[in-house]
């Protein structure tokens, strides 16, 4: 009985899908493709922007020697040993798209909310701390959807 | 989807330095900002003061980013209690939105969770626990639908501060397993604002899950303000202001005797 039903289910589903592609036919389809991923990305991906207090121009080196003392800073030599890359800046905008395992989101992203100073060797003595925050943009499991983001749209 | 807030957002005589605080948190996309005046009873002469109304703040309010709609702005007092006679709910409380405290012993905790008409109990961040929390207490709040704060403005800044900040937030987390949590900013500088999302990531390391970390600045919040307004109003339904006499004065003394309305008390 149960396989029976099983075989019915499995007919009715294809008279049914059957059915839906002649009326698609009919009605000119929307034209889009679902595209479902069975396995999860390895990776996510990140954009962020950097503010600081006054002008302050950094390199791309810098900046992943930034983001890599806040993580020491946090999580210390072992927890913050973690491969992540810096996909992308731009060092007008100070903006810029990183990618980093799934296993390693959290702190990544944790460390990137307590980052609040920066360093900067003005002169050899004095080592100048100044204020800055990263500002996360957003965070997405596919690159290409960092190319726009939903919520910079203007709702009327 | 509940909208953002962030219930504390510190008050400093330097206006253009709280306008910028307030814009950038609609920027950052939190739809109601609470500006919070702390009062500290130990010290002397210390006494509650009317908050400023929040319309001489702004003309027009920022636009919250990505909801074409402006901020909310409301007040909220903060009394930081070490004798139970610091906590008199008087007039002076009804100016304020929300009312927060920040019991300093144990036996004003247990009070502050049980009996005291407050909103938000604080915890403190900057210091080690002066005492353990217990379950009686932090299950009374519970059931009362008072909410726990925890601000991450000292975090940032201090690296003694963060650990303590982590380790008294792990140590409520044990207790209230999460529920009837709020994380709010306590910032007083721009640059010490966070997005609405980096917060409830920063919620996992304070030992809440993914879906409490959300709705430590999202549901658990807008509780609080609805919490807020039934202590203001009875039991939220019905809304009852004192007239004000200095203003019925004034209008009496503008016009001319014979034209003033006569109100005698029987």
């Amino acid at each position: 009985m149960d396989r029976g039903a099983k075989v019915f289910g499995a007919l009715g589903q294809r008279l049914y899908s059957n059915r839906m592609r002649r009326a698609a036919k009919k009605e000119e389809p929307a034209t889009y493709e679902r595209l479902v991923y069975k396995n999860t990305s390895v990776y996510h991906y990140m954009s962020i922007s950097l503010e600081f207090e006054n002008e302050e121009t950094l390199s791309p080196a810098q900046l992943k020697q930034f983001i890599v003392n806040g993580l020491k800073d946090i999580y210390g030599e072992v927890g913050g040993a973690f491969p992540f890359d810096l996909l992308k800046f731009d060092e007008l905008k100070l903006t810029a798209i990183l990618r980093v395992y799934n296993s390693g989101l959290v702190k990544l992203w944790s460390a990137l909310t307590l980052l609040s100073s920066f360093d900067q060797e003005r002169c050899a003595v004095r080592v100048n701390q100044e204020r800055c925050a990263v500002r996360v943009n957003q965070v997405s499991p596919f690159l290409l959807a960092l190319s726009g983001n939903s919520r910079e749209l203007e709702l009327h | 989807m509940a909208v953002f807030m962030d219930l504390n957002i510190s008050y400093t005589t330097n206006k253009k330095r709280l306008q910028s605080v307030i814009e950038t948190a609609a920027q950052l996309g939190y739809s109601t900002v609470a500006i919070n005046y702390v009062v500290d009873l130990q010290q002397k002469k210390q006494e509650i003061v009317k908050p400023k109304s929040v319309s001489e703040l702004f003309k027009t309010f920022p636009i919250v980013q990505g909801k074409s709609r402006p901020i909310k702005v409301l007040n909220r007092l903060t009394v930081v209690a070490s004798e139970p006679s610091h906590f008199r709910p008087t007039v002076d409380y009804k100016a304020y939105d929300l009312v927060a405290v920040f019991p300093q012993t144990e036996k004003l905790f247990h009070a502050a969770c049980m009996t005291f008409d407050v909103d938000i109990i604080c915890v403190a961040v900057t210091e080690r626990l002066p005492f353990f929390f217990k379950r009686s207490p932090v299950n009374g709040a519970i059931e009362r639908s008072v909410f726990f704060e925890i601000s991450y403005t000292h975090a940032i800044r201090d690296h003694t501060m963060r650990r303590y900040t982590i380790a008294n937030a792990i140590n409520l987390m044990e207790i209230c397993k999460g529920k009837n949590v709020i994380v709010s900013s306590g910032a007083e500088h721009p640059l010490e604002m966070r997005g609405p999302y980096d917060i409830s990531n920063l919620g996992l390391l304070f030992g809440l899950s993914e879906e409490d970390g959300k709705a430590a600045v999202s549901t658990n919040c807008r509780a609080v303000c609805l919490h807020g307004e039934t202590r203001k109003t009875a039991l939220g339904i019905i809304h009852t202001i004192k007239k004000d006499p200095a203003l019925t004065d004034r209008v009496e003394e503008d016009a001319p005797a014979s034209k003033r309305a006569k109100i005698e008390m029987a």
